[in-house]
This record gives structure tokens, sequence and C-alpha cells, in this order.
């Protein structure tokens, strides 16, 4: 048996099996990082690694390579590079790749990125020379074979390689059978897409078990009835379920005069929903752990660790 | 008639066929045809080869263009029979008259897989038969009437909108061994010689690729 | 008969024309497919004569051709009508970008500089439901996949050309791109695969596409 290679703390704690916490951060379009690398550092005690977003619903940001070097660096918290096809020939890419390396990236996901016509470039040629698929065929080339389209690489680059996954996704055998083009490509890890419904993530969850591949369920834990709402409407495909909506408006009034008290009662209605919810999952061996997409919410952190290790 | 189209390798096709036996064959008769990848000549070529190779040619149409949809409805309609009869149909025209195909039949015979036997090239420029050159790739805002005539978007090979890049050398391009004119220099020697280097000297905008792509439509009535 | 043309606006071509001090004209139009379109053939040169005439240009000349993108066609033309591209100080032709590059490679030896000016956007190469819908379902990759799409192209029908589709940026089978009005094209291929029960076919790693021969310049010659 090939001995499994290990270049990061995530490779490391996903080889042991333990059943981890990741976050995100979401850098935005500015080239200074302060507030970024605040966030990090208050939820770099929780989680094993953070992923870097690049350019998000196509809207413009600082280049997410560059993101995830500084923050890496300065918050000293391990990045979770995340890289779209959409913006980068493949040329562009393997290039990319080896200087994330040389920037000190460990971990890198490949993403097919939201097309340019819905972000604030829409003029933009949209690429996708690759497709995500074939991004991880590329990481695992250089990085296993330390070649590139057969060229040899003088000092070939070490990370791992992650995707995504939505088990939203309609129809969910599609879906299915493109996570199993993933893991053919040598994808070592998935990130989904955030879920609410159980019996499906269930569902979803054991067909692609056959695959092998750990997988990191995305949750979104609601600050507010505000970002509650706003992530049911703005993000496609994703239903908020009802009783949670009003659950959330129902706090938002009840304690719209003590913001501290308000505060405390979100965190904890967060717990009671997604402990039960993270716990059937881990039971059940179909989890590797949580990746907490909730960007500008790390005091949830603490609760969240509560959630996994129950 | 100017949809460039050359042959697959008849192993291709075999490999595709693999689970086929009966065939009804379509061999457009209008770009196909004049690139000897269709038409009458193509069709009786094509069942020949298929039939030494024992497939069952059930029928073969030849319409007068595969890529319309009411030509295709019409002709359908007259092998009506044979359409029962067929494991799939193989289509001896561009990738449109795929689309065509399996949109005529949707309503009636939704479950016929439908073969291509040819590449599509491009939309090409007749010079002769067997001599086509791609001179436009329909960017949707045409330039022409500022560029001399002289498509920057074909005949530069990096589709430059503010060329020459500096990679010619004796006016020929770094693509493809210093053979092929830059297409930048085409340009701006013909606007020279027309006396138009002004339009030569302007800075023009990037393509704007918010509306290309997807499913592009036209539609106007 | 399946490039699909639109008539780019009336002050756009009107303003090149004052702009090149062309008064003179020799209009040729596309009698195959911009005549489908009716961006051209007898009914787009009618309509173009007289607004060119209302404008006070001359109209030399002005011809329906069969085939503008042909060069033997064109070739023909000119031979017939030498003394009118003489006098006109710009040819018009309404027709797809190829055809006036037909016309300008025809004249080259004998007049090689006459202007040569188009009055479309050329589109696409279309498929054509009826007069008026046109549909981009091919755009000539060169190595074509339908074979194993079901029949379905990626290449046109999903908006980032994936080759390893879908991109999980789909609602109910509809497209990020556009707000979700248009099919996912890969939902499509996974549909039509499913019911002809060749899902294997789906699950194929593919390659992502070779860019190294596209685009510049191409050309089929094969004798
Ligand atoms: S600029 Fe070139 S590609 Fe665009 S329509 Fe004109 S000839 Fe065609
Ligand atoms: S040498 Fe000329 S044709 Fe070639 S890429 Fe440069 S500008 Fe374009
Ligand atoms: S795969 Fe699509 S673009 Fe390529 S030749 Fe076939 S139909 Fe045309
Ligand atoms: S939603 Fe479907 S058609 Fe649209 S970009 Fe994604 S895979 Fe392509």
């Amino acid at each position: 048996m090939v001995e499994k290679k290990i270049y990061s703390k995530l490779g490391e704690k996903l080889a042991n099996g333990d059943f981890i916490l990741t976050g995100e951060l979401e850098p935005e379009k500015t080239c200074d990082l302060s507030h970024t690398i605040q966030e990090a550092k208050e939820m770099a005690p929780y989680v094993v690694a953070a992923n870097v977003t690049d350019s998000p619903l196509g809207i413009v940001t600082i280049n997410s390579m560059a993101a995830s070097h500084i923050i890496q660096k300065e918050a000293g918290l391990e990045v979770i590079w995340q890289l779209t096809v959409r913006d980068v020939n493949k040329l562009g890419i393997a290039g990319m790749i080896m200087g994330g390396h040389a920037l000190g990236l460990r971990n890198v996901l490949s993403l097919t990125g939201d097309h340019p016509a819905l972000g604030d470039m829409p003029e933009s040629k949209p690429v996708f020379d690759l497709d995500s698929a074939t991004l991880v065929r590329l990481v695992k080339e250089m990085v296993d074979k330390g070649t590139i389209n057969g060229h040899e690489i003088e000092h070939p680059p070490t990370l791992h390689v992650g995707a995504a996954a939505n088990p939203n996704a309609d129809p969910m055998e599609a879906e299915i059978l493109k996570i199993g083009r993933k893991a053919q490509a040598g994808c070592e890890f998935i990130q989904t897409q955030v879920v609410y419904d159980l019996d499906r993530t269930i569902e979803f969850l054991s067909e692609i078990k056959k695959y092998n591949v750990p997988v990191l369920l995305g949750i979104f834990p609601m600050k507010s009835y505000g970002i509650a709402k706003g992530f049911d409407t703005f993000v496609p495909g994703v239903d908020v379920p009802k009783d949670i909506l009003a659950k959330w408006k129902n706090i938002k009034t009840e304690f719209k005069d003590d913001k501290k008290e308000q505060k405390r009662v979100y965190d904890q209605a967060n717990y009671e929903f997604f402990k039960p919810f993270i716990s059937e999952l881990k039971r059940k061996g179909l989890l590797a752990g949580v990746h907490c997409m909730a960007v500008h919410y790390p005091r949830i952190f603490p609760k969240l660790m509560e959630v996994i290790q129950a | 008639m100017t949809v460039i189209t050359t042959k697959k390798p008849f192993e291709e096709i075999l490999s595709v066929l693999k689970d086929v036996k009966k065939i009804g064959l379509v061999s457009c008769g209008s770009c196909a045809a004049m690139c000897q990848t269709g038409g009458t000549e193509g069709a009786k070529e094509m069942a020949e080869k298929l039939e030494k190779e024992g497939f069952e040619v059930i029928v073969t149409i030849v319409p007068e263009e595969v890529c319309d949809n009411r030509l295709m409805m019409k002709d359908f309609r007259q092998i009506d029979e044979d359409l029962k009869n067929i494991d799939a149909i193989l289509t001896l025209s561009c990738g449109l008259g795929v689309a065509s195909i399996v949109k005529a039949l949707e309503r009636k015979y939704p479950l016929i897989p439908v073969f291509i036997g040819t590449n599509t090239e491009f939309m090409g420029m007749t010079e002769r038969i067997g001599r086509f050159y791609m001179h436009c790739r329909g960017c949707g805002d045409c330039l022409l009437n500022e560029t001399g005539g002289i498509c920057p978007i074909t005949t530069c090979a990096k589709s430059l909108m503010n060329g020459p890049c500096g990679g010619m050398v004796n006016g020929k391009c770094e693509v493809g061994n210093y053979e092929k004119d830059c297409g930048w220099v085409l340009i701006y020697n013909r606007l020279k010689a027309l006396g138009r280097l002004d339009l030569f000297s302007k800075l023009r905008d990037p393509v704007n690729w918010s509306e290309s792509g997807h499913q592009r439509e036209v539609v106007w009535r | 008969m399946v490039v699909i043309t639109t008539k780019k606006p009336v002050e756009e071509v009107l303003n090149v024309l004052k702009d090149n001090n062309a008064k003179k004209l020799f209009l040729v139009s596309c009698g195959v497919c911009s005549a489908l379109c009716q961006t051209g053939g007898e009914q787009g040169l009618e309509e173009w004569k007289e607004i060119l005439e209302k404008e006070g240009y001359e109209i030399v000349n002005g011809l329906v051709v069969d085939d503008v993108c042909d060069n033997r066609e064109m070739a023909k033309v000119v031979r017939k009508n030498d003394a009118d591209i003489q006098n006109a100080d710009a040819i018009v032709t309404l027709s797809c970008g190829l055809g006036v590059q037909s016309t300008i490679e025809v004249l080259s030896k004998k007049h090689p500089q006459k202007k040569v000016f188009v009055t479309n956007n050329t589109e696409f190469m279309g498929m054509t439901e009826r007069i008026g819908r046109f549909y981009m379902r091919c755009r000539g990759c060169g190595d074509c996949l339908l074979n194993e799409t079901g029949g379905i192209c990626p290449i046109t029908t999903c908006a980032k050309s994936l080759m390893n589709g879908p991109c999980g940026g789909m609602v109910n089978g509809k497209c990020e791109v556009g707000n979700y009005e248009k099919d996912c094209g890969w939902v499509l291929i996974y549909n039509r695969l499913k019911e002809i029960g060749r899902l294997d076919l789906f699950s194929k790693l593919r390659d992502p596409v070779d860019w190294s021969e596209s685009g510049h310049q191409r050309e089929v010659i094969w004798r």
C-alpha cells in the first residue's frame, strides 16, 4: 500500500480521521486585508484551516492567491486556497500552482467559479479552459508525478487538492456522477454547498461514500434574521427552512431591546439546529468534518466546537 | 453554403455505432455537399462502407438543409415507417444538423440516438471546392468597416483589438512558424493604402463578452 | 445557408460612409444566408437603395449575388461589372463578414484600393426553426463531441463551454447565466443520456478542449 503523503495540517487531520472544522474568509475589493486577518485570528483556535474565496459571484476582489499568502503569514492560520478556472487558462493556472506553493500554500480547492456575466465586470472573457475536474487532475499530475503536460518540474509543488459538491443539485444523480469524475481525477477532500434538508443530505452523502473521499459538510450558521433571510433569497438553489426563518424572526423582535441577549439567543438557536443535524451524519459515518461558510461571524466557533465534539 | 465540415475517421464512427445495427442515413444537400462530406455522393460512400461492415442502412435521405427544422420535419414525415425500424440515425452534416434532427424528432421519436460523421470546422469563405478559409467568427459586432475589411478576430492569432503584438517578423505571425501573414500588418497595409491610418491609430475597447456564447439566438418573430 | 446576420443600425453605416467620403456606391446583396435572415437578398437591397438614395448617395449598381462568400461567384460579378466598380467610391455588402473579405480578395488584383463596407453584424452559424428564429447550436470546434453527449453540444449549450459539467450553478435545470431562464446544457445532456441508456458516457472524465490548432486563419484545404 502506498503511504499517503502529507503536506498540511488539513492533510494530516484528514489522514488521521479526526473530525474537523474549517472556516471561510472572504477578502473584498481592497488591498488592505486587516479586517480579514483579524477574523482569521479569531477563528484560528477552533478551525484546522480556512478557505479564502476567489471573486465569488464573479465580483472582482483581491486575488485569492495573494490574499491566501498574506492571511496565512499574518494570522498564522492555514488556508485552503480557492482557485476557479473562470479567469485563467491552463498555462496560467499551472504557473499559479507553483507560485502558490512557493508562497507557502498547501491546500487548494478546485472550483468552476461563477460566470463573469453574474458579476461586476460582465464584459470579461469567460475562460474555463479547464473545468473543476481537470484542474484537480492537473494539480495531481504536478504534485504526484512532478510534471506538467509531461514536462518535468524542477522542484514540484506539494499541495492537497479538494473540490466542491452540491447536495441540493437537481438532478442529484448528475452531481453524484460528477463527483465520481472528480474522485477519478484524484480529489483528496470535498467541501459541500450549504444544505438544510437532513434526508436529502443523508441520501447524497450515502451515494458519494463509494468514492472514498472525505467530506466536509457546508453549514451556514445565521448571525441574524436579516442574514438568514438574505441567504434564503440570494443564494440560488438553497432554501432556508420556513420554521428556521420564523424562529429567527421571532428572536429578532423578542430581543430587540437587549442586543447582548439577542446575540446569545441567536448563537444558542444555531447550536440547537446544527447539533442534532451534524450528530446524526457523524453517527452514520458520512462525514469527516464540517465547513462553516458563515463569514463575519467568528464568535460562533466555540459553539460549533461543541457541536462537532458532541 | 459556408459551414465547413471535414470527415471524422471512419474508425471513430464505427466505434460510436457499436451497439447499432439498423441505420437511417441523413446527408446534407447544402454546405456538407459542397464540402464533399455529405450530399448524394457522401451518402452513397458512407452507405457502402457501412454495409461492408455488416450494418443495415434502412433508409437514406438527402435533405436540402438539415439545419432547417421545417425541412427536416417534412422529410421525416415521408419516412415515418422507416423511423420505426431503425436503431440510430447517422447524419453527414454539421453539428447544427444534429440539433435540428433531435428537435424534429423530439415529439414522436425522442429516443432515437443521433450520431454524426463529420467535424464542424468554421464558417468559411470558398476560394474553390477544396479550399475554404475561416474569415469570420461571428462576433456579433462587426469591426470590418474600421479595419479595412480585414477581420482582426480571425486573422490575428491572438484576436487582438489593438495589434500588432510585436511578434511578427517580416509581416509574418509568430504562430505557426512565421508562415501566415500577421493580421494586423495586413490591416496596417490596407488602411495605409486606403489613406485611413487614422483608423489604425484608434485605441479600441476589449471585446465585450457579456452576451457571448450561451445558447445565442436571433429571434425577431 | 445558415450564417446568421443582423442589421447594423442605419446610423452606424451612414457614419462609416460619411467618414470615408464614399458617395457613389456599388451594393452587393447576399442571396443566400443573408436573404434568409432578411438582412440581404432582394428585399434588403431595395431597403438599402431607398435609405441611401434618400440620404443623397448615388447607387452605381445593386446586385443580388448567390454566394458572396464564394470567390468564384464574386469573381464573375466583378468581371461583368468592371466599369461600375471602377466608377464607385466603395462597395457595400449586405452579407456576413465572409462576404466582405471574399469581395476584397477578388478585387485585390484589379482594384486593390477599393473600399468595401458591410451593413450587417455576423452572429453565428445557426439552426433555423423558422424565419426569424435562429439558434446557435454549433461553434465549429473541429472535433465534434456530439456522439458522446447524446447529440447535445456542450460547447454551445453550456454557458461555460465545460467539458465536464454541470458546474453546480444550475437551479431546477436552469443555468445561472441569464437569470435562470435558459436550460443548463449539461442537465439536458444528462437527461438525454439517461433516456437513451448511456449514463456511462456521462460519467466519463473528458480532456479539456485542445486549443493548439484553433483560431488563427484556419483553413480546410484538400486540393
Ligand atoms: S469583426 Fe470579424 S468576427 Fe466579427 S462579425 Fe466582423 S468579420 Fe465576423
Ligand atoms: S504577429 Fe500579428 S497576427 Fe500574430 S498574434 Fe501578433 S498581431 Fe496577431
Ligand atoms: S462539439 Fe459542438 S461545437 Fe464542436 S463540432 Fe460538435 S456541435 Fe459543433
Ligand atoms: S449551469 Fe449548466 S449550462 Fe450553465 S454554466 Fe453551469 S453547467 Fe454550464
